[in-house]
């Protein structure tokens, strides 16, 4: 059974993790007056992505839902997210690879090319997406039912095992 | 299993059926208990068919208002020490407890078999009479005084049952016993008062709050973030496209004083510009339920304002991030003059950017307007279900008395002293 304060202080973790998120991708840019400096941001900020990939899964795993066997259903509920978290975990990584290397003995050099504003705009916009789907998914994880015993469950299972 | 009376001493309070929470057992309750023995027991002293009589019924007593505590274990040890003390003081001499605890034990297993066992012991006590007799036959030969045998009808401790109820005759004490984490804590009783009904009925209001309270809490605690975040990024739209046609002056003739007085303000513009359309976007899809396609697909066919908001904020996200390349051109106005602004490029770059930044703004006030027309719309909450409503129709659905929910009324009050719940349509019985 999922705890009240044992829910609330990993949501806090996640909520704070998606804010250092969307801090990173707003003001990076306007932090380069040493490229290290960007470099440290964009590290933390995938490790982040990571941790929070991490951490939902753990949740997953914590439900009833999938320490009675239905990892499908589990699997097609947020199949979403996670689709877009290694969507999204996979252009960050390219992107800051990609800029920091254009960046790393110059900061202050216009690097814009047309393939790195494309990467930019995607990666920005599975930003947005992953936000909303990781909020969602979060408060979604807070269910009760998720964590007990009921008769949609046990119907979920027999069909499962049919 | 032990017995929830098995601490019960001539000084201790009798704990009556315990919840597994923080709450103060009632010493009048407990005191009932003994009173309603007492009255059972007057008749039957005379037959001296009390120890067979009640043992089973006080066990009955015992196994349908027993709620065990884990804290009772170390206090079992005291029963034994109070017994030579009631030896001594009872003179009367009855049945030894050995046969009654071991008849008492037998039944002591299973409560409904008690209930039948009761009704046989009360038959047996007339058969009983001449064993006593015997056994005192057996006691004197054996050189033991009368002060050594106990013929009261009340035993003073129950050591011969783990079931049966206590017996012994409880007094106030000045300490109340109050359960906390499992552990009881002696305190005194003028300590604990008032305060700790309330506290009492805070614990009862927060054991209420469930995970999902806490996430219905942080999604609307999210709206309210966001909805300031549409207004904000509307008003600083239309202030930045403002000072852009300012400075460019008519039809566009002073870009020159347009980058001069703007370059610095252009990236850290960029920058802000993203966060509040990122959270807008977020809030937006939050309200129009984006992840369930068919209540979006609907919203959108049915131009519902949710949906036409998030359409309007998505796409004035795209429209902003195709313009970081040019922002940082500009940002780098003064450092990279020659090879970033040729002669004659100024128009070249800056007109598609600021038509870009006037369509961004037109259309996130137009969001806002539509988000501002119903601020309470929100489809992933469904029936725009507050935390306090769900809390109150819990408590609706929980309590039938009308004092408990008046009550528990006032206790919203105090809780959300911003909200009227007497006023509220939800409680009507305030």
């Amino acid at each position: 059974m999922l705890q009240t304060n044992n829910y609330s202080l990993v949501l806090l973790i996640q909520l704070a993790l998606l804010a250092y998120d969307l801090f990173v991708n707003s003001f990076s840019e306007l932090l380069r007056a040493a490229p290290v400096v960007q470099l440290v941001l964009f590290i933390i900020q995938d490790i982040a992505i990571l941790f929070n990939v991490i951490i939902i899964l753990l949740m997953m795993f914590n439900t009833y839902v999938f320490q009675v066997g239905l990892v499908s259903l589990l699997l097609e509920r947020f199949r979403a997210l996670l689709l877009l978290s290694a969507l999204y975990l996979t252009l960050s990584i390219s992107f800051h690879c990609w800029i920091m290397n254009l960046r790393w003995l110059d900061s202050n050099r216009f690097v814009w090319t047309d393939g790195l504003q494309t990467l930019f705009v995607f990666q920005r916009l599975s930003a947005v997406l992953y936000y909303y789907f990781y909020k969602r998914t979060t408060e979604y994880l807070g269910d009760p039912r998720l964590y007990e015993d009921s008769a949609w469950l046990r119907d979920a299972f027999a069909r499962a095992r049919q | 299993m032990h017995s929830q009376w098995a601490y019960s001493g001539h000084n201790s309070h009798l704990h009556g059926p315990c919840h597994h929470d923080d709450r103060v057992h009632c010493p009048p309750c407990q005191d009932e208990m003994p009173l309603a023995k007492t009255k059972k027991k007057k008749p039957k002293k005379e037959s001296n068919d009390a120890e067979d009589a009640e043992e089973p019924g006080l066990e009955m007593e015992g196994m349908v208002s027993r709620r065990q505590s884990e804290s009772r274990d170390p206090l079992t040890p005291e029963p034994q020490d109070v017994q030579p003390q009631k030896k001594k003081k009872k003179k009367k001499a009855q049945t030894p407890d050995g046969e009654n605890a071991q008849a008492d034990m037998a039944n002591g297993g299973d409560g409904v078999e008690q209930q039948t066992d009761g009704e046989e012991v009360i038959r047996k006590p007339k058969k009983k009479k001449k064993p006593k007799t015997t056994e005192r036959q057996y006691s004197n030969e054996v050189d033991i005084e009368d002060e050594d045998i106990i013929t009261d009808t009340l035993p003073s401790i129950p050591q011969h049952s783990l079931f049966s109820a206590p017996q012994g005759h409880s007094q106030p004490v000045g300490k109340m016993f109050i359960e906390k984490n499992r552990r009881f804590h002696a305190a005194d009783r003028l300590d604990v008062g008032k305060p700790i009904n309330q506290i009492e009925d805070y614990l009862e209001m927060r054991s209420l709050w469930t995970t999902r309270d806490v996430a219905l809490r942080v999604h609307s605690g999210f709206r309210v973030i966001g909805l300031f975040s549409h207004g904000f990024l509307a008003g600083y739209a239309v202030w930045n496209i403002i000072v852009v046609y300012v400075l460019a002056g008519e039809q566009l003739t002073t870009l020159s004083n347009l980058l001069n007085q703007y370059h610095t303000l252009a990236y850290p513009a960029q920058s802000l510009l993203y966060l509040l359309l990122a959270i807008s976007t977020v809030s937006a899809f939050d309200r129009v339920n984006l992840a369930k396609a068919s209540v979006a697909l609907r919203g959108f066919l049915t131009m519902d304002p949710a949906a036409l908001a998030s359409f309007l904020y998505f796409a004035a996200l795209i429209l902003s991030l195709s313009q970081q390349m040019t922002s940082d051109r500009i940002n780098l106005y003064v450092s990279a003059n020659a090879t970033l602004w040729p002669e004659g490029s100024e128009h070249r770059f800056l007109q598609p950017w600021i038509v870009v930044n006037l369509v961004v703004a037109l259309l996130v006030g137009l969001a806002w307007v539509f988000v501002s027309t119903r601020p309470d719309l929100d489809y992933t909450e469904g029936e725009r279900s507050s935390n306090t409503r769900t809390l109150v129709s819990r408590l609706m659905m929980n309590s039938t008395d009308n004092v408990i929910i008046r009550d528990q009324c006032i206790l919203l009050q105090r809780m959300f002293p911003s909200k009227n719940f007497c006023k509220s349509k939800l409680i009507i019985l305030c």
